[in-house]
């Protein structure tokens, strides 16, 4: 077994498992909903909620700043959750991959579309919660075409009375919450040089971070900070380049000295390659309160062909801490050198804080495209565990001495060389989907891949606006068969406790709650719920489409919980469109509850009024394209 | 009416005029790397009309052929074309899509005759397709026609009304319906409302002669 380079002494975590097992065994009886953020696993493993939204409301893609995608609701448990039936539904009419979770707030639920990016707010107050506003930023058509992997979008942040959001052809929006009319519009980029946006702005106080697409055009990745009401851009940070460019100072303390030098992010790279880069910033972000540092990864170098970009190719297939406010580079951490494999690092970083060998660490936990799970002090960027969570071949391990991979050199692409069965494939062992954090459990839950390759690299020009990128491949199932997996992870032992194989693709985002159920959908449109700690399935729906978007729970005007996911296929699932019983494109919300019960549905109690009217739009918006 | 007449004697010259181009260029030796330039007049092209044009119908996607046809050498260099100009980046390697459509199936939003298929290239489209004049000289485009050609998915020139009507070859055809598959004298569709639907297809080519159309006379 090569997978073993875990440094964790065998003993110590075989005794924290043994403890967690006994706690969980235990009978637990649940505590009131007020008190459920603040309730802490049997290995004392525990998340900061903040900003401590109102419990019933979800502002944000990961609800919180620290990407838990723990809701405190506690109405739906083992108990009932097989008592869940559709509430109502919602079809946006696009057909393009649906990856965003809708947002909640005052008894208003906003949804944004895949292109061409559509806004729809619907009134939970009123009967079958009909549209309140839509609004269209009317993109460009040349997105489409300049979008990898379906254009799709993960979705929009609640902030400041505004609903904030990115357009696939470089533009970053700001829509009044309450009316849908646009407030700002900023332009992040030129979409004719290939670079698009398809992630989710993140907020903190007075300003929203956002970052680019593009990785497999040529583009030059970037995080910046705008002003949330105005919409100013604050500073921007390159992947790329020199220290100035990536905003590098005196400041900057990388754990590993492999890491520490001149304008690296130019130096790592063959001449002039670093403004071709790659290294977008398509992923997550998150931030910790406490330090004031924000968290986000880079996706893959570009070209994807290793051979034409010898050196680590820095900062891409990385990430980086920055302080929040003035975005200069605390440390950064490189988790595929030399990506040759289109391992992007644009993950979820889930902020947690764990006793660790004997003591309190700051952590954050990163399932990486690389198949490896890691746990990283997040203050200076160690890596304290790192071990697979998926199939690979492509290393050895990583070396927590140094914090590098070990690479089996017979899994490195050759120009015009058929490669078979490296693995993970470019995907990843996981991809952009987003895991949750119970603090009830200690576990982090996931929806990964059982994938590998057969690749072929193709040598490449840059062509502006124009692929850059050179991987012939096709991807198939790792042994076992199965293209999908569920599976809970403990982030202090580095290790799986549970698995629930998917012969589909799992690629959803993951919902954890204070009622000790989990929530995840897959490709071929099933929608489940999991029993938090033993893994049990619950509850299975079927969905008009396939699942890749990302439930989220939030409380009725009538205090009743719900849970909502999109059901529309697309994205990279697409890769696995030629299986049989593959499902078609769809754009339709569902939203569950306890017996499909609301105020307007339950018996007795059916209303047909019409809620009002859309107010800015006709009703063909969501026809577009 | 005088407009639309006016618009067709217009038509009919250009397409002699492309004709006449067309047979000055299609001298090149089959199998052998092309000396002799394709030189099929810009303008030519220009005036082909992308899909259905309301009134006078254009009968000049019809009237320019690749003139490297289906030539095999041409076809490899398309081919090599297609992963050295990072197309395949797009439309996938063997060409069956990605971020860019399949090149390989019957369905074309901007037609699937060679000339229709050169003007995307040379043009680009809307959605994200760039447009490779002048990166490519013509040539080169005209190699890439032939490799995607040979995918089995592209319409032949005298196919030009029934790439934009949607019809494949071994279709069914309704007894009132002249089937458009036929050659380029199909294309006066209004003309074939007129004509007996009991009447033979006269343009009928071999490859649909061979199926009988499924109608009543």
């Amino acid at each position: 077994m090569h997978l073993t380079l875990q440094k964790v002494p065998v003993r110590l975590s075989l005794a924290l498992l043994l403890g967690a097992c006994a706690l969980l065994a235990a009978a637990q009886t649940p505590p009131p909903a007020a008190a459920a953020s603040a309730a802490t696993s049997p290995s004392g493993t525990r998340a900061n909620f903040a900003p401590n939204d109102p419990p019933g409301e979800w502002h944000s893609q990961a609800r919180d700043y620290a990407n838990t995608r723990y809701s405190p609701l506690d109405q739906v448990t083992a108990g009932n959750v097989a008592k869940l039936r559709v509430a109502w539904t919602f079809s946006d009419g696009t057909q393009n991959g649906h990856e965003a979770a809708p947002l909640v707030f005052d008894n208003t639920m906003v949804l944004v579309t895949p292109f061409p990016n559509l806004a729809y707010a619907l009134d939970l107050t009123k009967a079958g919660a009909p549209i309140k506003w839509s609004y269209s930023p009317n993109p460009t058509p040349v997105a489409i075409g300049k979008a990898c992997c379906d254009t799709v979008n993960r979705g929009g942040a609640y902030a400041n009375g505004k609903i904030i959001y990115n357009v696939l052809d470089m533009h970053t929006v700001a829509v009044d919450a309450k009316t849908g009319k646009e407030v700002w519009r900023t332009k992040m980029g030129d979409v004719t040089s290939g670079e698009t946006m398809t992630m989710a702005p993140f907020v903190v106080r007075n300003k929203v971070y956002v970052g680019n697409s593009g990785g497999e055009l040529g583009v030059r990745g970037w995080f910046a900070a705008l002003d949330v009401d105005t919409g100013k851009e604050l500073w921007r940070a390159y992947s790329s380049g020199t220290d100035e460019d990536v905003k590098i100072g005196a400041d900057f303390k990388p754990f590993y000295p492999w890491m520490v030098g001149k304008d690296l992010g130019r130096t790592s790279w063959p001449s002039g390659m670093d403004r071709t880069s790659g290294g977008a910033v398509w992923g997550w972000i998150s931030y910790d309160p406490e330090t004031n540092l924000i968290y986000y990864g880079t996706s893959n170098p570009s070209p994807r062909v290793p051979a034409q970009r010898p050196g680590y190719n820095l900062w891409t297939s990385a990430m980086f801490a920055r302080d929040a406010t003035t975005g200069m580079a605390k440390w950064a951490y490189q988790f595929t050198p030399h990506d040759q494999w289109d391992y992007d690092g644009v993950n979820e970083n889930v902020l947690m804080d764990i006793n660790f060998q004997g003591k309190p660490r700051k952590v954050l936990v990163h399932f990486d495209r690389n198949a490896f799970a890691y746990t990283i002090d997040r203050t200076t960027g160690e890596v304290l565990i790192a071990t697979p969570f998926a199939y690979q071949n492509w290393s050895t391990g990583i070396d927590l001495k140094t914090g590098m991979p070990g690479v089996v050199p017979e899994m490195q692409p050759k120009p015009g060389i058929k490669l078979s069965n490296v693995c993970p494939p470019d995907i990843g062992g996981k991809d952009w989907q987003p895991s949750a954090f119970s603090p009830r459990t200690g576990l982090v839950y996931a929806g990964i891949f059982n994938l590998c390759m057969d690749v072929t690299d193709h040598l490449q020009s840059y062509i502006r606006g124009a692929p850059y990128d050179g991987m012939e491949m096709t991807r198939h199932p790792a042994p076992g068969g199965n293209w999908g997996e569920f599976m809970a992870w403990d982030p202090v032992a580095g290790k799986k406790m549970w698995a629930i194989k998917e012969h589909f693709m799992t690629m959803s985002g993951v919902l954890a709650t204070a009622g000790d159920v989990v929530f995840y959908g897959t490709a071929d449109g099933w929608f489940r719920s999991v029993d938090a700690k033993s893994g049990t399935v619950l509850w299975s729906y079927k969905l008009g489409s396939g699942v890749i978007g990302q439930p989220m729970t939030y409380l009725g005007p009538d205090k009743r919980q719900y849970v909502a996911v999109y059901s529309g296929i697309g994205g990279v699932a697409m890769l696995s469109s030629s299986m049989p019983g593959f499902p078609p494109r769809g754009s339709t919300l569902y939203v569950f509850s306890i017996n499909g019960d609301s105020p307007h549905s339950a018996a007795g109690m059916l209303t047909t009024e019409a809620g009002g009217t859309a107010v800015q739009s006709g009703p063909t918006i969501g026809g577009k394209r | 009416m005088k407009h639309v007449s006016t618009s067709r004697a217009a038509s009919w010259l250009l397409a002699s005029a492309a004709l006449a181009l067309l047979a000055a260029c299609q001298r090149f030796e089959g199998g052998r790397t092309v000396a002799a330039q394709p030189s099929i007049g810009e303008d030519a092209i220009a005036a082909v009309p992308l899909g259905d044009v309301a009134g006078a119908v254009s009968t000049l996607g019809s009237s320019i052929a690749n003139p490297y046809g289906s030539d095999p050498q041409a076809v490899q260099q398309g081919e090599q074309l297609f992963v050295k100009m990072n197309c395949a980046g797009c439309h996938g390697y063997g060409a069956k899509g990605g971020i860019g459509p399949d090149l390989t199936d019957k369905y074309w939003r901007y037609g699937g005759v060679p000339v229709a298929i050169y003007k995307s290239i040379y043009e680009g489209r809307p959605q994200g397709m760039p447009a490779w004049n002048p990166a490519l000289p013509p040539q080169d485009i005209w190699k890439l026609v032939a490799y995607i050609g040979s995918l089995g998915g592209t319409y032949t020139p005298d196919q030009y009304q029934a790439s934009i009507q949607g019809d494949h070859v071994g279709d069914n055809v309704a007894a009132e319906v002249r089937p458009t598959l036929a050659g380029a004298g199909a294309a006066s569709a209004p003309a074939a409302r007129t004509e007996s639907a009991a009447q033979p297809n006269a343009e009928a080519r071999p490859d649909v002669a061979g199926t009988p159309p499924n109608t009543k006379p």
